[in-house]
């Protein structure tokens, strides 16, 4: 009986316990981590501030200085249709092979995420937040709101307004062929689009520097 | 969530005082632990003590139990510490190297600087022999660059090469040192006759 | 010198163990890395090179990285620490009265001896640590704690190393036989 009560034997039997316990318990995953950051991050969703209007996105893509990236996180079909001509198709699963390209990102970095509503790239914004916190905005209204400012009329697109009012996730603008990036409204020329009046949300963070790595 | 930026929290100079306090326990601790004295670390490799093997063992365990369950707990983004990246060959010849500069020293880098604050003189030799040996490698790894380079796979932890959950892995660690200080332990009861003397 | 009273005076290696993994946790989680050593005194040492010989460190790349043109090598956490842990070595002897100018050998070889292979011990020591990119401190406590995995492999190879040698250098610390 003694035995069992020599410290070592408990200091032992506290330490397996410890790890077996978390093994149980898990570590988190990305939804996990945004949990425990919305508390301090879910008022910029709250507030739109991260929401950014599709003329402002525009003006990112002509600014020559800041380091663009604007993930596409829709269906491969949808892509096939019409996506963003400076935009990279990705699957909200594999939004983790991108930790380290995040945080490579220079002051000059910004990340726009994208999808046809607002659903999948509100998801995807949190993801990112949880993974490497990079100055990351969300395409206010998606892709069927750019199309319905920057849609033009042609042979391959059947201009219609596509409602936001019951966003639902689909591309609600009627393609007859699948042109991807090759359609006019995939890179619209900002000389030639009327000028639209927008709220500026879009900011450059300044990257502090850290006393010196690991060695 | 930890880890904070400890620069811009405290500036330069409140995030080197972090550092120094971080150094001073770091050095209290090995004193406290015997650890200035180079026949106690050497005397692990005789299996006479196993001071080395159980605080080094002991520290990491319960690092590893903290670290871990404050990532659970939201406390701590694994993600976000600095997990030294593996160059495999390097490393394993650079052990090498220094387990036999163990053995013949007496001492490790950490262990030779208490050894030194308290004035023992083969640590100050130990501390000069290494100083020689660091600039030893600055003249000299242009001749080993390819191998110096080699064998990198970047942050490369074990739940990875074997495939397993962290929380598995951390359990499978904390088996592994008690195995270790059991069997050592029967070890030296082999050859000694008796345990380590506490 | 008798280790068995010697014994009495030391921290239980358990107890030890369990403060300075404490203690490594809070520095990650404090700031984001582990607890280090070898980097400190290599660092220490490119600075004093700078000062000597600045050119000889401006064209070797590898010299360059940590103190070329106006870097300053001094200026990295690991120096501070290195610091720290001398204050606070000196510290605890202090408290114990362990600080005294003596030399711990084996009892079967002089001061002399001791330190001819205190100094060898330490070259290899110096050469290895930068060759596996950290030492005990750095590598094997840190890395092993965070699951890296050249760390784990690194600490197995200075056990191996260690022990491979042992029977052959038992003069140096062995009673007599």
């Amino acid at each position: 009986m003694n035995a069992l009560f020599n410290p070592r034997v408990l200091g032992a039997g506290f330490l397996l316990a410890a790890a077996g316990v978390l093994a149980l318990y898990g570590q988190p995953d990305l939804e996990q981590k945004w949990a425990f950051m919305a508390p301090e991050y879910a008022s910029r969703l709250e507030f739109r501030e991260v929401y950014i209007d599709p003329a402002e996105l525009l003006r990112l893509i002509n600014d020559d200085y800041i380091e663009l990236v604007i993930y596409d996180v829709r269906d491969e079909r949808d892509w096939n249709i019409f996506h963003l001509a400076d935009s990279e198709r990705i699957d909200l699963k594999n939004l983790p092979t991108q930790r380290k390209r995040l945080r490579g990102l220079s002051e000059l970095g910004v990340v726009v995420v994208v999808s046809n509503d607002e659903i999948l790239a509100t998801r995807a914004w949190k993801q990112l937040m949880a993974l490497a916190k990079p100055n990351v905005y969300i395409l206010e209204g998606g892709i069927n709101h750019w199309l319905n400012i920057y849609g033009v009329v042609d042979e391959e697109h059947e201009h219609g307004t596509a409602s936001l009012a019951r966003p639902d996730g689909t591309l609600r603008h009627p393609f007859k062929l699948a042109l991807g990036a090759r359609h006019a409204a995939a890179r619209p020329d900002e000389h030639l689009v009327p000028h639209r009046e927008y709220t500026e949300k879009v900011k450059l963070l300044k990257k502090v520097k850290k006393a010196g790595g690991c060695d | 969530m930890a880890p904070f930026d400890l620069t811009a929290t405290l500036g330069v100079t409140g995030s080197y005082l972090v550092y120094l306090g971080i150094g001073f326990g770091f050095g209290f601790i090995l004193e406290s632990s015997g650890f200035g004295d180079s026949r106690k670390l050497a005397a692990q490799f005789y299996f006479r003590e196993l001071r080395v093997l159980k605080v080094m063992f002991t520290a990491i365990v319960v690092a590893m139990l903290l670290v871990f369950w404050a990532s659970a707990l939201g406390l701590l983004d694994y993600a976000d510490i600095m997990v030294k990246e593996t160059w495999l060959w390097p490393g394993i010849v650079g052990g090498l190297i220094m387990g036999v500069g163990f053995i013949l020293g007496g001492y490790c880098p950490g262990t030779s600087l208490v050894s030194v604050a308290t004035l023992k003189v083969d640590g100050m030799f130990f501390l000069l022999g290494h100083v020689v040996g660091v600039l030893a490698f600055g003249e000299t790894v242009g001749y080993i660059n390819e191998f110096w380079n080699s064998s990198y796979m970047g942050r490369f932890i074990l739940p990875e090469l074997f495939g397993l959950d962290i929380g598995v892995v951390v359990f499978l660690v904390v088996c592994l040192a008690l195995a270790m200080f059991l069997g050592f332990g029967w070890i030296q009861r082999l050859i000694y006759g008796r345990g380590d003397p506490e | 010198m008798n280790e068995l009273s010697d014994k009495i005076k030391y921290w239980n290696p358990y107890i030890g163990g369990a403060l300075l993994g404490v203690l490594l946790f809070l520095s990650f989680f404090i700031t984001g890395h582990g607890l280090g050593a070898s980097g400190g005194v290599n660092r220490i040492a490119v600075a004093v090179q700078d000062m000597v010989v600045p050119e000889h460190v401006d064209k070797s790349p590898y010299l360059a990285a940590m103190a070329g043109g106006d870097v300053d090598p001094l200026r990295h956490w690991i120096v501070l620490e290195v610091v720290g842990v001398m204050i606070g070595g000196f510290a605890s002897g202090l408290l114990r009265n362990r600080v005294r100018l003596q030399t711990y050998h084996g009892p079967q070889i002089t001061p002399r001896t001791r330190w001819a292979f205190a100094f060898a011990g330490g070259i290899l020591m110096g050469y290895g640590a930068r060759l596996a990119r950290g030492c005990t401190s750095g590598q094997a406590l840190s890395g092993g704690a965070v699951l890296s995995v050249g760390s784990w492999a690194f600490m197995f190879a200075v056990f191996a190393g260690g022990y491979a040698l042992a029977w052959f250098v038992r003069r140096l610390w062995q009673p007599g036989e």
